[in-house]
């Protein structure tokens, strides 16, 4: 008798076989992705579509779950990394690696059931969750940061649960037009920021429990939009004050006809 | 051909909603979804459904040999609005039971007649018909290079929680 899922059986009888066949991208394998790829495996997803064009460095090794001080010299893709990481856990997992932009070979996003964000800009956030809006697949994002104020560094960070059909990061204020101007007049003088394990781990067990419940919920009150802020100083994470303002709880900005599908159609079948 | 439709919870109730909607005098009723396309990778092809088009109480044909029958007026006005949008027109209904529905020899037969009349208006996309149930759902989708409908492999309702129907490939 395989014993390996009974300590999760709570998530329901067919819960191994819903996650065997869950079809997940992830963009971006650095300090978030890589914790939420091992998470996934461990749990028993079956389908990985992964998304980083970066390679491991030297400085990576404080938060790069997988990767080794041997990956440093040989620039070790961060995709190859977060596959060998998945299939130690779960050799029979598919994996398929995408050490590009996820813009330049997006057509296998499109068949996933969900999809992880782990990218560190805004703007690359409203790519994904168009991207994800259009082909109606749940987006799940996640972000840290580190700042300095008057009494020290302040350690910040969020999940977000984007569904179509429900609230989207407009709508919540995540984004709007100011953050991405300024975003992109910021764009190239970002410089290295700092990262450290322990929060994207928050962060990334948040966004996988998030997952859980959605493909194979352990409990009954599901919410079709989650957005919480994690305060790393006070260690607490707590919903985002700004849901209990928000008065439309209808999205407004992907509900035409021509923010869904294959923007490129018809091509004949 | 692999084909898959998702469809959010939200529009996927509504439709239930008015589907439970007492008629004058057809046991059941219909309508169509529109619905937008996308090429997957492997020849797959994955329909996404957008919004409900009920048909109208005055558009039945009082047929009692038949749960709901469509008048001229209904087909007219489906077609019409597919012409006005080039998208994908999907006739939907429900069999009032749990568990997983398929068409009647009825629905079959009918689905043969009206389905490619949309290419008329919509050569290049696939149109379909899709049968609830309470709880689940089926369909089968018309291609424009291919005679024969196809059945829609899996469905995906998209919501909180997500729900997975059909053959996981």
């Amino acid at each position: 008798m395989n014993t390996r899922f009974s300590r999760q059986s709570f998530l329901g009888e067919h819960s191994p076989e819903t996650l065997a066949h869950s079809r997940i991208g992830i963009i971006g394998l650095g300090g978030g992705g890589s914790h939420i790829a091992q998470q996934l495996a461990y749990l028993g997803v079956g389908h990985f579509v992964l998304y980083d064009d970066d390679r491991i460095e030297d400085s990576n090794l404080n938060r790069l779950v997988g990767g080794t001080a041997r990956d440093v010299p040989l620039r070790t893709l961060k995709t190859t990394i977060a596959r060998r990481t998945i299939k130690q856990v779960n050799p029979t997992a598919k994996v398929v690696e995408f050490p590009t932009l996820w813009q330049h070979d997006a057509l296998r996003l499109r068949h996933c059931d969900v999809i992880f964000g782990c990218v560190d800009s805004y703007s690359a956030r409203e790519q994904i969750e168009r991207t994800c809006r259009r082909f109606l697949i749940p987006y799940i994002d996640i972000g840290m940061d580190v700042t300095e104020s008057p009494i020290g560094c302040v350690i910040s960070g969020q999940l977000i649960v984007s569904i179509p059909g429900s609230l989207c990061m407009r709508c919540v204020g995540f984004l709007n037009e100011d953050l991405l101007t300024q975003e992109a007049a910021r764009y190239g003088a970002a410089g290295a920021r700092p990262q450290v394990i322990w929060p994207n781990g928050i962060l990334a067990s948040l966004a996988i429990g998030s997952f859980v419940q959605l493909v194979t919920p352990w409990h009954r009150e599901c919410s079709d939009m989650i957005y919480l802020e994690y305060d790393g100083n006070t260690q607490m994470v707590c919903p985002s004050n700004r849901l209990k303002y928000l008065t439309d709880k209808i999205c407004h900005h992907f509900s035409s006809r021509t923010d869904l599908g294959d923007p490129f159609w018809p091509t004949g079948v | 051909m692999k084909i898959s439709f998702k469809i959010t919870a939200k529009l996927l109730a509504q439709i239930h909603h008015d589907l439970s909607h007492p008629h004058p005098f057809a046991a059941e009723r219909i309508g169509f979804v529109q619905c937008q396309v996308a090429a997957l990778h492997g020849k797959r092809l994955l329909i996404l459904a957008h919004e409900f088009h009920p048909i109208e109480d005055a558009d039945y044909l009082n047929d009692p040999a038949v749960g709901a029958m469509m008048g001229p007026a209904a087909i007219r006005k489906a077609l019409q609005i597919a012409y006005a949008a080039p998208m994908c027109m999907f006739h939907v209904h429900r069999h009032d039971h749990r568990g997983d529905p398929w068409f009647s020899h009825i629905d079959l037969t009918e689905n043969q007649k009206f389905v490619p009349d949309f290419w008329h208006v919509q050569p290049k996309f696939p149109h379909g018909a899709i049968v609830l149930s309470f709880d689940s759902m089926a369909g089968l989708a018309w291609i424009p290079s291919k005679r024969t409908p196809i059945r829609i492999s899996e469905f995906s309702i998209v919501g909180s929680p997500m729900r997975f129907l059909g053959v996981r490939q």
